[in-house]
C-alpha cells in the first residue's frame, strides 16, 4: 500500500458522496453468485433471462408478463406472425417486426436472424460461439438452420416437425451483427487465429453489448454490477421503462441480500431468506410471490433393482408428504405442488390419481408393497446444498426425510455439490456417478412443454441425449409426445399436453412437492410492480417514489 | 549476507515450482466434468471432443501442466469456462480488493493486538494480563465468520448505520477514498481483524514477557535504565519475530478471506473462489489458487529476509 | 507461526529427558493451574455428553415438528428452544458435540501420527530423505492453511471424510515441521550418541531417546491445533463443503440456523457459542499444558 493512497483515504474520509442524482435507479440484489453472460444467451438458468436476456435483448417470440392472475401466454416479440408450412411441416415462415433498431443503431432485419440462428447451430460460421450453445441448443433441441426470404421473412427448419417451435424461440436472443462485426474489427491484429479473434470480439461484446431490448447497457464491472439505462427508442412504445436506472448485484447468499434491503442497499431483493418476512413485512417493506412454473420434486429411477419401479410406493411418497406444513416451514413462500403444472392450467388434464396428504392411505399401500415401521424401504436421493431454483434444498429434503419416515420409508440423502448434480441429471441413474441413487432432487422450469415434459418422459430422452435421469421407458408416453408435438393448432396442441400431463400424474413419475412463487422483497419506494405467472418480470412499468 | 539472500531467494524456485503443481493437481482430482458449464444437455460425443480439445483438456496431463505454467509465467491464465473472461484480468482485480480488505484489517489487528499482548507481557501476572489474554484468546477461539453476521444484523440491520454487503455504493471499479465507499470497509475489516488480533497478542506477549525475565533487564532495571530505556530495548529485541508474525497474518488474511468475502459479498478473491468452487470453473479455481499461494510464498521470503536483515543472529541454513 | 518461532528455545540444549519424575512435576504444575483444570472440566463435561448422548439428551435428535419450529429459549419442553425443523436444540448440541469433536480432534490426531512420523525420519535420518521428505512438506506449508483446506474440499467435493482428508493434509506439515526441528537437535545430543556407540539399533534409539523427547512437544503444540481444525471444520460445513444433513454437527447447525438470526436470534448463536466455548478451552488447556511442561514453541 503506497503511502500516498492512504494519505489520500484520511483526507478523502472527510468528504461525503456527490449530490443525489435526479434520475431513478432501481437496485436489485439477484440470487446468481455472479451477473449472468451479457452477450445474448444468457447462463444462470432462467435467472439470467430475467435480468440480462428480456432486459437488453427480445426474441422473435414473447411472454405476456402483463397479468397477475393468468398464466403467462406466447404473443408476438421481433415476428409480428408464423405459421408453418402445410405441406412440410418441419418449415416455419416468420414475419418480422419493421422499423426495430438495435441499440447501436443498426437495422433488425433477416439477415440478422439468420445471424443469430447461425451463432449457436452452425459450427462454419465466422461467429460461432461454442460457449452459448450450451444454454440455447437444448433450449431448441430440433430447430437446424435459418434461410433469409426477404428483408422481413425468415424460413426456419427444423429436424422433425415440432409444433413447440415458437415457444422454444422466446429463448434465442437477437444480438446485433453490425455491433458484434465492430468488435471484431476492433480485436488486435496481434490476434490472429480466426477462433481467437471472433472469441476476444464476443468478450468484447459481452462488456459493451447491443441488442433491441427495453433496456441498453451502459456499465459493467464483473461480478460485481451492471448497470442498464432505459431505451428511449424502444420499439414498443408502451413498454418503454419509466425509470431511468437499473443496477444488478449478484448476491447469492439469502441472508446477504435480506440484510442489504433492509438497510437501503438496495431496493428490491429477489428471493429474500423466509424467515426474514415477518421482519421485512414489519419494516414496511413490501412482499410479492405469484405461483411460477416451476418444479420442486423428486424424480424416480425406474431402472432394475430401484424401489420406485413399484407404483404403490411412488403413490404413497406422495400422499405422504404434509404440503401444508411444508410451506409453513418456508414462512408461506411456497406453492403446494400436485403435478408439474397447477389445476386451472390448459396443460393440466384432470388426472385420476388426486395428490394430497393421505397418510393413512399412504400406509396401506406401503403394507400392501410388503413394507413396515420394522422394516422400512430403504431410499437413497441425491440432493445440493444449493442451486439455481432449488428453494432451501437441505430443510426441505429433511423435512421430507422426517415425513416419510411415518409412511415406512428411510431416505438417506446424499448431498452432493450443485454442479455435480447437475451433471449426474444427463448421466442418468446408471451411471457409477449416481452413487446407487433411487432419485434425484432438481428443480426445473415447466414453462414449455419440452422441458416440463417431454425430456423426463420420453425414452428417445434417456441420457446421455437429455434428463429422462431414470430411464422411464413406456411406449405410450413416446405416443403422447410425438401426438403432442405434431399437432399444430395450438388449442389442439394444448389438449395433447394434457393428456400427456394426466398420464404423467397418473403413472406418478415425480414426488411432486412445491412450486416456487418466485418471492421478492423490496422498498416501499417500488411501485407499479406486476407479479406474473411467470420466471420473469417486466421492468418497464415500475417507477420509483 | 548477499550470499545468503541469493540462497533464500533460489530456495523458493523450487518451492514454488512444488505449489504450481498441487494447484495443478488439485483440480485435476476434482469429480465431474470440467466443461459441464458450458456443455449442452445433449451434446454430441463429437461436440464434447470439439469443446474438450478447444480448452485444452484432451492433452496428456505433463504436457497441460508445462503449457499451463509456461503461459502463467506469460501472465495468461487462461479463459473462464463459466464467463470467456480471462482469468488473470478477474483474479487480479479481485486481489486487489482483498489486498484493500486485508490491509486495513491488518493495520487494525496488528496495531491492538501488538498493544494488547505489550500490556500483558509488561504487566505479567496482574488483571490487565488476564483481561488482555482473555482478549486474545476470545480472537482466535471464535468462528470469525458468525461474528461478522452478527455485527451485520446489529449495524446494518437494526441500526441501520454501516452497509452490510459489496465494496462501495458504485462497486469497486469506481471505488474512492470517501466515507462513502470507506464504510464499506468496517465491517467486513474489523471481522477479519479479529483473529490476527487475537494471535500477534498471544505472539506478543509471549515474546515481551521472554524479554523480561531474562536476567540482564533486572541488571538494567539496577544500572538505572529508566523504563523508557527498558521499553525501547524490549521493542528493539521483540521486533523481528513479531513482525515475523505480522506478515504471516497478512499472508493468511489475503488466503483466508474466503468466508468473510462470502458474508460481506467482498467482491474479492475469496468470493471469486468460492464462486470458482461452486460453478466448478476450474481454469478460474486453479489460477485463483495459484496466484494466492505465489503471494503466500513470496510473503514468506520477504517475512525471512526482513527478519535476517534485523536480527542476523537467526539467519537459517 | 514462523518458521524460526517453532524451533525450540535456547534451553533446548537440555531437553529434559523424559522421566518418571518429570511428568510427575508436569502433572503438579497442571494442577496447579485453575484456568486450564477448568477448561479441562468443560471439555470432559463436552465429551462425556458426546459420548452417552443417547441416556442423556432429551429428545431424538432428528426427529422435529414444522409445527413447533424456532421456538424461543425456554420453551416448555425445549429448553433450548427448537431448530428450523421444530428439533429440539438441547438434543441437537449434545449430539452435535460428537461430529464436532471428531472434527476438531480426527484430522489433529491423524495428522499427529503422520506428521511425527515425517518429521522424526525426516530429523533422525538426514541427509537426502530428509531433503526429499521436507521439501515436500515446504511445499503445502506454502499454502495459507485455510485456502489448502477450501482447495481440497473443493476439489473433493462435500463429506466428512473429505473433510477429515483436507484438514489432515492442512495439519501435517506444521506438526512434521516441529517433529523434524526437535528431533534434529535431540539426534546430536551426547546420550544419543552413547546410546549408538553401545550399539542401539536406529528403531531402539528412536523408540527409548527421541520419541520420548518429541512425543511431548509435539502434543502440545498439536493440542493448539484442535481448536482451529473445529473452526475449519465448521468453516467448510458453512460453505457447504462439510458434514451433510440431516447430521447434528455445530458448524452445520450454525449454517442452516443462520437464516433464523432475524427470529430467534438467540437460539440461532447457541451452536456458534458451543464453537466458541469448547475451541476457546481447548486454547487454553493447551497453554496450560504447555507452560507446564516448560516447553516453547
Amino acid at each position: 500500500m503506497k503511502i500516498r493512497t492512504l494519505i489520500g483515504a484520511a483526507l478523502g474520509l472527510g468528504l461525503l458522496a456527490s449530490a443525489a442524482q435526479a434520475q431513478t435507479t432501481l437496485r436489485i440484489a439477484m440470487t446468481a453468485a455472479d451477473i449472468p453472460r451479457t452477450l445474448g444467451q444468457p447462463d444462470q438458468g432462467f435467472e439470467g433471462n430475467r435480468f440480462t436476456g428480456l432486459t437488453m435483448y427480445d426474441a422473435l417470440t414473447a411472454w405476456d408478463l402483463s397479468s397477475a392472475d393468468k398464466p403467462s401466454v406466447l404473443i408476438p416479440g421481433l415476428a409480428t406472425e408464423w405459421a408453418v408450412d402445410a405441406n412440410d411441416k418441419t418449415k416455419w415462415i416468420f414475419k418480422l417486426r419493421s422499423g426495430v433498431k438495435f441499440h447501436d443503431g443498426s437495422a433488425f432485419n433477416a439477415d440478422a436472424v439468420v445471424w443469430n440462428v447461425r451463432k449457436v447451430l452452425d459450427r462454419e460460421a465466422p461467429h460461432f460461439d461454442a460457449s452459448q450453445v450450451g444454454v440455447t441448443a437444448s433450449r431448441m433441441p430440433t430447430l437446424r438452420t435459418a434461410r433469409k426470404i426477404d428483408d422481413l421473412t425468415v424460413e426456419l427448419t427444423t429436424s422433425e416437425p415440432d409444433s413447440f417451435l415458437p415457444i422454444n424461440l422466446t429463448n434465442l436472443f437477437m444480438a446485433s451483427p453490425a455491433h458484434w462485426a465492430a468488435k471484431l474489427a476492433a480485436v488486435p491484429a496481434t490476434v490472429t487465429e480466426a477462433p481467437a479473434r471472433a472469441a476476444a470480439a464476443w468478450t468484447a461484446f459481452a462488456a459493451d453489448a447491443s441488442g433491441t431490448g427495453p433496456w441498453k447497457m451502459v456499465r459493467f464491472v464483473p461480478r460485481e454490477r451492471l448497470e442498464l439505462a432505459k431505451n428511449d427508442a424502444y420499439w414498443n412504445t408502451a413498454r418503454v421503462p419509466k425509470i431511468d436506472r437499473m443496477v444488478l448485484l449478484p448476491i447469492p447468499d439469502a441472508n446477504a441480500r435480506t440484510a442489504a434491503l433492509l438497510s437501503n442497499q438496495v431496493d428490491w431483493a429477489e428471493a429474500p431468506a423466509p424467515d426474514a418476512v415477518p421482519q421485512i413485512r414489519s419494516r414496511g417493506f413490501q412482499l410479492f410471490a405469484n405461483q411460477q412454473p416451476h418444479v420442486w420434486p423428486w424424480q424416480f429411477s425406474f431402472v432394475e433393482g430401484s424401489p420406485w419401479l413399484d407404483k404403490r410406493v411412488r403413490q404413497a411418497a406422495n400422499l405422504c408428504v404434509n404440503r401444508t406444513d411444508m410451506k409453513q416451514l418456508l414462512n408461506g413462500l411456497m406453492a403446494e405442488a400436485v403435478g408439474s403444472v397447477p389445476p386451472g392450467h390448459p396443460w393440466w388434464g384432470n388426472p385420476d390419481f388426486k395428490i394430497g396428504y393421505r397418510p393413512d392411505e399412504a400406509r396401506r399401500m406401503m403394507t400392501a408393497a410388503g413394507h413396515s415401521a420394522q422394516r422400512p424401504l430403504k431410499v437413497k436421493i441425491q440432493v445440493s446444498a444449493s442451486g439455481s431454483g432449488q428453494m432451501l434444498p437441505l430443510p426441505m429434503n429433511e423435512y421430507l426425510q422426517q415425513a416419510l419416515r411415518e409412511c415406512f420409508f428411510d431416505v438417506e440423502l446424499d448431498v452432493i455439490e450443485w454442479n455435480t448434480l447437475f451433471t449426474n441429471w444427463r448421466i442418468g441413474a446408471k451411471d457409477p456417478t449416481a452413487r446407487g441413487a433411487h432419485a434425484v432432487n432438481i428443480t426445473f422450469a415447466a414453462m414449455d412443454p419440452f422441458f416440463a415434459f417431454v425430456r423426463f418422459v420420453d425414452s428417445k430422452m434417456a441420457p446421455p441425449v437429455s434428463n429422462n435421469w431414470g430411464f422411464v421407458n413406456d411406449p405410450e408416453f413416446d405416443r403422447l409426445v410425438a401426438a403432442a408435438r405434431t399437432t399444430f393448432d395450438a388449442a389442439a396442441r394444448d389438449t395433447a399436453l394434457a393428456a400427456l400431463h394426466k398420464r404423467i400424474v397418473d403413472e406418478t413419475v415425480f414426488l411432486w412437492v412445491a412450486h416456487d412463487v418466485g418471492p421478492r422483497a423490496m422498498s416501499p419506494r417500488v411501485r407499479g410492480f406486476v407479479p406474473p405467472q411467470s420466471w420473469f418480470v417486466d421492468f418497464s412499468p415500475i417507477t420509483m417514489n | 549476507m548477499l550470499e545468503y539472500l541469493l540462497k533464500r531467494i533460489l530456495y523458493a524456485v523450487p518451492i514454488a515450482l512444488g505449489v504450481s503443481l498441487v494447484c495443478f493437481l488439485l483440480v485435476h482430482i476434482a469429480p465431474g466434468d470440467p466443461l459441464v458449464s458450458v456443455l449442452p444437455a445433449d451434446a454430441s460425443q463429437e461436440m464434447q471432443e470439439q469443446l474438450r480439445a478447444a480448452y485444452g483438456f484432451d492433452k496428456p496431463l505433463p504436457v497441460q501442466f508445462g503449457l499451463w505454467i509456461w503461459r502463467a509465467l506469460g501472465g495468461d491464465l487462461g479463459f473462464s469456462i463459466a464467463t470467456g473472461r480471462p482469468v488473470a484480468a478477474e483474479v487480479w482485480r479481485a486481489i486487489g480488493n482483498t489486498f484493500m480488505l486485508a490491509v486495513f484489517a491488518a493495520a487494525f489487528g496488528f496495531l491492538l493486538g501488538a498493544f494488547l499482548g505489550f500490556v500483558a507481557g509488561y504487566y505479567r501476572g496482574t488483571w490487565v494480563d488476564r483481561a488482555s489474554s482473555a482478549l486474545a484468546v476470545a480472537g482466535i477461539s471464535l468462528p470469525h465468520y458468525w461474528l461478522g453476521m452478527v455485527l451485520v444484523i446489529i449495524f446494518s440491520v437494526q441500526l441501520n448505520w454501516l452497509p452490510a454487503t459489496g465494496a462501495g455504493p458504485g462497486g469497486s471499479a469506481d471505488w474512492e477514498w470517501d466515507w462513502a465507499h470507506m464504510r464499506h470497509l468496517i465491517l467486513p475489516a474489523l471481522t477479519m481483524s479479529v483473529i490476527p488480533l487475537g494471535i500477534v497478542a498471544r505472539s506478543v506477549r509471549a515474546l515481551v514477557s521472554d524479554i523480561l525475565s531474562q536476567e540482564f533487564i533486572d541488571a538494567l532495571r539496577a544500572k538505572g535504565l529508566s523504563e523508557r530505556g527498558i521499553f525501547l530495548h524490549i521493542l528493539k529485541n521483540a521486533a523481528p519475530t513479531g513482525l515475523a508474525v505480522m506478515g504471516l497474518q497478512l499472508g493468511y488474511l489475503l488466503g483466508g478471506s474466503i468466508l468473510i468475502e462470502t458474508v460481506f459479498a467482498w467482491p474479492g478473491s475469496g468470493f471469486l473462489l468460492g464462486n470458482a468452487i461452486l460453478q466448478r470453473d476450474l481454469p478460474l479455481l486453479q489460477g485463483n489458487i495459484l496466484v494466492l499461494a505465489m503471494f503466500f510464498v513470496t510473503l514468506n521470503l520477504l517475512v525471512d529476509l526482513v527478519q535476517t536483515w534485523l536480527d542476523p543472529r537467526i539467519k537459517r541454513g | 507461526m514462523s518458521a524460526a518461532s517453532a524451533a525450540l528455545s535456547s534451553d533446548a540444549g537440555q531437553v529434559p529427558v523424559a522421566s518418571r519424575g518429570y511428568w510427575a512435576n508436569v502433572l503438579r504444575r497442571l494442577a496447579r493451574d485453575k484456568v486450564a483444570m477448568a477448561c479441562l472440566a468443560v471439555l470432559v463435561l463436552i465429551l462425556l455428553a458426546a459420548i452417552f448422548a443417547p441416556l442423556i439428551a432429551p429428545g431424538d435428535p432428528y426427529r422435529g415438528s414444522i409445527i413447533r419450529r424456532l421456538r424461543p429459549i425456554g420453551t416448555e419442553g425445549y429448553p433450548l428452544g427448537t431448530d428450523e425443523l421444530g428439533r429440539d436444540m438441547l438434543t441437537r448440541l449434545i449430539y452435535g458435540g460428537r461430529l464436532s469433536l471428531f472434527m476438531g480432534i480426527v484430522p489433529v490426531l491423524n495428522a499427529f501420527l503422520i506428521g511425527t512420523f515425517l518429521g522424526v525420519v525426516a530429523g533422525y535420518v538426514g541427509g537426502k530423505t530428509n531433503m526429499a521428505i521436507m521439501r515436500t512438506i515446504d511445499v503445502f506449508y506454502a499454502f495459507p492453511s485455510v485456502l489448502l483446506a477450501i482447495a481440497i474440499s473443493g476439489a473433493l467435493g462435500a463429506g466428512i471424510f473429505n473433510s477429515i482428508v483436507s484438514l489432515t493434509v492442512v495439519f501435517i506439515p506444521p506438526i512434521a515441521r516441529v517433529a523434524e526441528s526437535v528431533t534434529t537437535q535431540v539426534r546430536n545430543l551426547d546420550f544419543v550418541d552413547a546410546a549408538r556407540a553401545s550399539g542401539a539399533g536406529a528403531l531402539t534409539i528412536i523408540r527409548v531417546h527421541i520419541l520420548g523427547n518429541v512425543l511431548g512437544p509435539v502434543f502440545v503444540y498439536a493440542t493448539g491445533l484442535v481448536s482451529v481444525s473445529m473452526i475449519l471444520a465448521s468453516g467448510l460445513s458453512f460453505l457447504g463443503l462439510g458434514t451433510k444433513p440431516p447430521e447434528a454437527e455445530w458448524g452445520l447447525m450454525l449454517n442452516t440456523l443462520r437464516t433464523a438470526i432475524y427470529v430467534q436470534p438467540a437460539v440461532a448463536a447457541l451452536p456458534g457459542a458451543m464453537i466458541f466455548v469448547t475451541s476457546i478451552c481447548f486454547n487454553l488447556f493447551s497453554d496450560g499444558l504447555r507452560s507446564a511442561m516448560d516447553v516453547k514453541l
